[in-house]
């Protein structure tokens, strides 16, 4: 018992000393390399600083606004078009074999790459970024549907037949909550990859938010902004996954981990 | 006979619902709906992408080029990332000690998304081949890292424990029980991390390059040629299906009992 | 006793790329009103798809089957059954993992619209009757094998027909447990009688069930014999009348015991 706690202890050890030798690192780096990237605690103060001193008509909190704005509008809208159509895809064998195709050509090209059309198409207001992300986010979500409504137990199937379930009920009863789990994961996935993309589109072309933030930084050569930015970035990510995790489980409590 | 009948129903309907596609795309263009300022009839696209296997301009470069120079490029960070990432991971996974020490910085890295890093790689390493590289290092990194450790965690415990029976040393059961049955989950690694390297690259070249895929559309958009556009998208959405398609073939030979029927 | 269920020339021919199985090869009977009938046969055999193609899941290749509903003045009512009308209970369950045992036992009157307090009450009964009272709100993950196969047969029961197929519905539980619900759903069955078939490979367990054996042979399936235990219940498993109809049987057949 006693080695066990002492283990325990130099294991936690060693992850304090990482992080600690992480910190260290950077700050050798910044201070090594003469001010072309800031220290942690220059960092910090940087951020602090940002979150009452406007850069570019704003504070951070109104640049992530801005951009969280744009993800959750295109998610919502690409959550109920994609489980729609991975619905539609999944049970209707007809309905796959006629959009199936079109949607398999689209599908690897990378919403990123959807960047320099949407902006032609749209110009350079919100409904691009919004275009983009839910591209981002429509695809995996299909996906995810798709394969959720594919891979349901034939058993269950059989089970909602033998009790009398019409094919509507067979859908709504059977197949949607079978497939939930699937969809919620491909929620995640799909929240994750648009948080990706408001970057990206913000990255090439924005007057605001986090990715023009973070690219402005690297126009004026503001490391401290860069990095700021990339917390910013990581911690709403974490959070996202976080939340969503949190919100899987309590739609599914059925799933005992 | 049944089944006979019904494939042959679908095959009818994909091939009619991929020429009801195209036929919209290319009526809603000649028919005025859509400017062609803003988008490409599907014939241009084709003409467009042969025209362009021979044609520099306007964007400085034939498309084999562009596609090299971004296949190169993915292709080399991909690499770099499997050979230290995988490794890595495996490790991760089965050494405690490694485990405890790397873990929290892959988790605070974890979260920021691959492009995320552009900036300050470029603003620190240029915009060159070397920045580039690292970039698509990176984003290939941490999935490669990641599923490679959580491979390992998740190797039935009742197989170690026969090994155990065995006599079998630490060492070698890390070698030939967990490594093997990581294998899926390092594979599942090696398709994320082929995704994030191939789009982040695009990301990368959209934003700060002088050739490549990514280069060549954001042309297209900066110049108004729609064509342009579509043919690097579907050459970019191609390359990354033929790449998946590649490791998946790879995984089978190298994890056959693992091939679906 | 009446008959309830006439099967007549019942064949089943599955057609694949690889060729030709016939499964079911000229079954003929009847099953009595009431009646805990039991189909014994070796496993590969061909009485998963008799009971799907009674509970309507499948469909016979040629041959008839005609449901009894009533007898008046000698002159019987024959009806298609309509799905929903015949209670099913899997060997491996088919319990809708997103639902509490109650809503589980409750759905196939939620599918024809019954209002929910009335098919509340009347879930209560049959999960009092499967002696389930305190897990009404848990989830099928958190029950053992045996209290899960308890919940398929208080949801077969509860589609209040008068018809339940069983499907090899102890076959994924361990012998002890075997025994024991055994015991218990003839126990379920003089509470509640409904017409019984019971789909099994066991002897023992066919002995210690049936009203009456119907002996299968193996693939393709072909009615072999018929055996009518006069033993009483609860039947000894180590009477002697038992051990010689066991003999009788395992002679019979190429089942191994």
């Amino acid at each position: 018992m006693k080695t066990n706690i002492l283990k325990n202890k130099f294991y936690l050890g060693l992850s304090a000393l990482s992080v600690l030798l992480l910190l260290l690192a950077w700050t050798y780096v910044s201070i090594s390399g003469g001010g072309l990237i800031p220290t942690p605690f220059e960092t910090f103060k940087r951020f602090i600083e940002l979150l009452y001193k406007p850069v570019a008509n704003g504070t951070i909190f109104i640049h992530l606004l801005v951009s969280l704005k744009r993800v959750i509008i295109a998610f919502l809208i690409a959550s109920f078009a994609g489980i729609f159509l991975g619905v539609m895809l999944g049970w209707n064998k007809r309905f796959n074999a006629f959009f199936g195709p079109i949607f398999e050509i689209l599908r690897p090209i990378p919403p990123i790459a959807w960047i320099p059309l949407v902006i032609l198409w749209f110009g350079i207001g919100e409904t691009p970024k919004v275009v983009i992300v839910f591209i981002g986010s429509f695809v995996p979500i299909v996906l995810n549907t798709f394969s959720g409504i594919k891979m349901i137990d034939s058993l269950l199937i059989s089970a909602g037949k033998v009790l009398g379930a019409n094919e509507r009920q067979l859908l709504w009863d059977v197949a949607m909550p079978a497939s939930l789990p699937a969809i919620l994961a491909g929620m995640k996935t799909a929240l994750g990859s648009g948080w990706m993309c408001v970057l990206a589109a913000e990255m090439v072309v924005a007057k605001q938010g986090v990715g023009f933030l973070i690219v402005r930084g690297m126009e004026s050569g503001d490391s401290s902004l860069i990095i700021v930015c990339m917390i910013v970035i990581g911690l709403v990510s974490a959070l996202i996954t976080f939340s969503l995790t949190k919100f899987e489980r309590k739609m599914c409590p059925w799933q005992t981990r | 006979m049944q089944t006979r009948k019904y494939d042959i129903t679908n095959i009818i309907l994909s091939v009619c619902g991929l020429a009801t596609f195209f036929l919209i795309w290319h009526l809603s263009i000649s028919l005025g709906l859509i400017s062609e300022r803003t988008m490409a009839k599907p014939g241009e696209v084709v003409s467009t992408f042969i025209a362009k296997l021979s044609e520099v301009q306007p964007d400085g470069d034939t498309i084999q080029n562009h596609f090299l120079t971004s296949f190169q490029l993915s292709l080399y960070g991909f690499i770099a990332a499997i050979v230290i990432g995988t490794p890595l991971g495996l490790l991760m996974g089965w050494y405690k000690a490694i485990e405890y020490f790397a873990n929290p910085i892959f988790e605070i890295v974890r979260p920021i998304p691959p492009i995320a890093w552009i900036p300050i790689i470029i603003l620190l390493l240029g915009i060159g081949m070397p920045a580039k590289a690292f970039i698509i290092f990176v984003s290939a990194f941490v999935p490669c890292v990641i599923n490679s450790y959580v491979g390992v965690k998740l190797t039935n415990p009742v197989l170690i424990n026969v090994a155990k029976t065995f006599g079998a040393s630490n060492w070698h059961i890390f070698k030939t029980i967990c490594i093997p049955s990581a294998i899926p989950m390092v594979f599942a690694g090696f398709r994320i991390s082929l995704g994030a390297a191939w789009s982040t690259l695009v990301a990368a070249e959209l934003l700060a390059s002088t050739s490549g895929l990514g280069y060549m559309i954001q042309m297209g958009r900066t110049l108004i040629r729609p064509d342009i556009i579509i043919v690097g998208m579907l050459t970019i959405g191609f390359t990354g299906a033929l790449m998946a398609f590649v490791l998946n073939r790879f995984e089978s030979k190298i994890a056959p009992w693992r091939a679906k029927k | 006793m009446a008959d309830k269920i006439r099967i007549k020339n019942l064949c089943k021919t599955f057609v694949e790329k690889s060729g030709e199985t016939k499964v079911l090869d000229n079954i003929s009977l009847d099953v009595k009103e009431n009646e805990f009938l039991v189909l014994l046969g070796p496993g590969q055999c061909g009485k998963t798809v008799l009971l799907n193609i009674l509970a309507g899941l499948d469909t016979p290749t040629s041959g008839t089957i005609n449901y009894i509903k009533g007898n008046e003045n000698g002159k019987e009512d024959i009806k298609e059954m309509k799905m929903g009308e015949i209670g099913m209970v899997f060997q491996k369950y088919a319990l809708f993992p997103w639902k509490t045992v109650i809503e589980n036992v409750e759905m196939s009157q939620k599918l024809k619209g019954i209002d929910k307090e009335q098919r509340r009450k009347s879930a209560r009964n049959y999960i009092k009757l499967v002696g389930l009272e305190n897990f009404e709100d848990s989830y099928p993950k958190q029950l053992s094998g045996g209290m899960k196969q308890r919940v398929g047969i208080a949801r077969a029961y509860a589609s209040e027909s008068d018809i339940l197929l069983m499907d090899e519905p102890f076959g994924a539980l361990d012998a002890q447990t075997r025994y024991q619900m055994g015991e218990e759903i003839l126990k379920m069955w003089r509470k509640d009688k409904r017409t019984v078939i019971f789909v099994t490979n066991n002897i023992e367990e066919a002995i210690y069930l049936g009203d009456r054996i119907i002996l299968l042979s193996g693939c393709p399936a072909t009615v072999k014999a018929e055996y009518i235990p006069k033993l009483e219940r609860p039947r000894d498993y180590m009477a002697l009348e038992f051990l010689q109809l066991r003999k009788e049987i395992a002679d019979n057949t190429d089942l191994a015991l």
